[in-house]
């Protein structure tokens, strides 16, 4: 159990629930586009960025969902963040602003995992996406502990 | 073969296989098996009453949002209707969306609006049939007024405004989706030749004709905008992928720049409408 108690940094075992080694693929191609995908190394005005989809996913996600890479990355610009131990989030306002409004971007899909801190990233998307000129719709995923959907919808 | 005859006897050389009544349209399909429409109904299809009918059966699973399950039992039942006692091999419809998920729709920001306005438009719709009352007495200067008002709204909002999201930017989306889009724009068609019958009328002081198409108008278009809401919208946004959707929502906003403060006007019409209406009834009990 962690110091502060919370699910999020709860020890967990799911090994007995792993897929056999039958059941694994092989190798899978990655979808990612661009470099880097830290949220405090990218810049907002990247080409990349331009009028894209644009994916912000909770670091741990992209671990948990099997199929990341070909369901969710594919065709969208990244970048990555953790609402509870990244510091300076107030950067991470500024920089989802500068997507909406400077690179235009199409669409904002926030990725984050089902535990209460990783909302945190979800609110810093929304308080973006207001205080934004420009408007632009925002999706948000929740994604379990053990890699299945909880809910995905538009904001 | 006449398609709107009575359904023949079926016998197994002879039946038209599975696969060709999924090809027909609805309104062919109950027609030669009476028993599909009720099928349909089970399934909340109710195709049966709808004004049009000119969708194909495969496109009706796809649009209805249909799981997998449901689609191999309403297919098996179909076979039956239409070739009872033959076994035949169960297709998987080709699907454009997702089967629906369970729980309420939750829509795409630009389907959200169309639905948004759609609440506007019904407003004004659910006055016509008032005004058409008030009409039995014959036209006066005060429910020329109001018709002329409302009949205004519908040509600004609902047609140029809110169509021209629809028909100019969603719906060309689907056009290679079948039938069902072409019954839309049909009913948007049949829609519009009420308001100009209407106003054709209005301005003849003809109170009787301006009653029959402003209810005609009410009726088509309620029914209309459930379907919009219940299914067709469902399934638009269960299709559409992310890219479309943000192109879809910002192209609204172009149109939305392009009209600039009418549509409030206009909403604010209604409204003032709304008030109006509810002391004339007011006064009439009086």
């Amino acid at each position: 159990m962690s110091k502060c108690g919370c699910l999020g940094a709860q020890a967990m075992d799911f090994r007995k629930d792993a897929p056999a080694a039958g059941e694994e693929v092989g190798p899978v191609a990655s979808q990612l586009r661009q470099w880097p995908i830290q949220l405090h190394l990218i810049s907002p005005n990247a080409p990349y960025f331009q009028g894209a989809d644009v994916l912000l996913t909770a670091d741990c996600v992209a671990y948990a969902l099997g199929g990341y890479h070909g369901s969710y990355l594919k065709g969208k610009s990244i970048a990555i963040a953790c609402p509870k131990l990244d510091e300076d989030q107030t950067e991470y306002v500024e920089k989802i602003k500068a997507w909406i409004d400077e690179a235009k971007i199409n669409t904002l899909t926030v990725m984050i995992m089902q535990v209460p801190c990783c909302r945190g990233l979800l609110a810093l998307a929304q308080q973006a996406v207001s205080q934004a000129k420009r408007k632009v719709p925002l999706k948000y995923v929740i994604v379990g502990l053990q890699g299945d959907i909880l809910e995905e919808a538009w904001a | 073969m006449a398609v709107a005859s009575p359904a023949p006897p079926v016998s197994e050389p002879t039946a038209p296989g599975l696969s060709a009544i999924l090809a027909t349209n609805v309104r062919e399909a109950i027609a030669r098996f009476p028993a599909i429409g009720k099928l349909l109904d089970e399934y909340a299809i109710h195709c049966a009453t709808c004004s049009l009918g000119t969708c194909r059966l495969q496109d009706i699973v796809d649009i209805h949002g249909l799981s997998p399950a449901q689609e191999t039992t309403l297919l098996t039942r179909l076979a039956q209707v239409v070739l009872p006692g033959v076994t035949v091999q169960i297709p998987q419809l080709p699907r454009r969306a997702a089967a629906r998920a369970a729980g309420p729709v939750r829509f795409s920001p630009p389907l959200r609006e169309l639905v948004e306005e759609h609440t506007v438009i019904k407003r004004a719709i659910a006055m016509l049939p008032v005004l058409a009352a008030s009409l039995s007495a014959g036209v006066n200067d005060v429910s020329r007024r109001q018709v002329q008002e409302l009949l205004a709204f519908v040509r600004n909002f609902a047609d140029r405004f809110h169509h021209a999201k629809e028909e100019d930017l969603l719906f060309p989306l689907f056009e290679d989706a079948g039938e069902i889009i072409t019954s839309m724009r049909a009913e948007h068609e049949v829609g519009r030749d009420h308001v100009r019958a209407a106003s054709a009328a209005l301005a003849a002081a003809d109170a009787v004709t301006v009653a029959t198409h402003l209810q005609a108008y009410a009726t088509l278009l309620m029914e209309h905008i459930r379907k919009e809401d219940e299914i067709l919208y469902p399934w638009m946004d269960r299709a559409l992928n992310d890219t479309q959707i943000g192109r879809l929502f910002a192209a609204f906003r172009e149109v939305e720049t392009r009209f600039g403060d009418g549509p409030a006007m206009e909403r604010a019409v209604v409204t003032r409408l709304e008030n109006e209406v509810g002391i004339q009834k007011q006064g009439e009990r009086q």
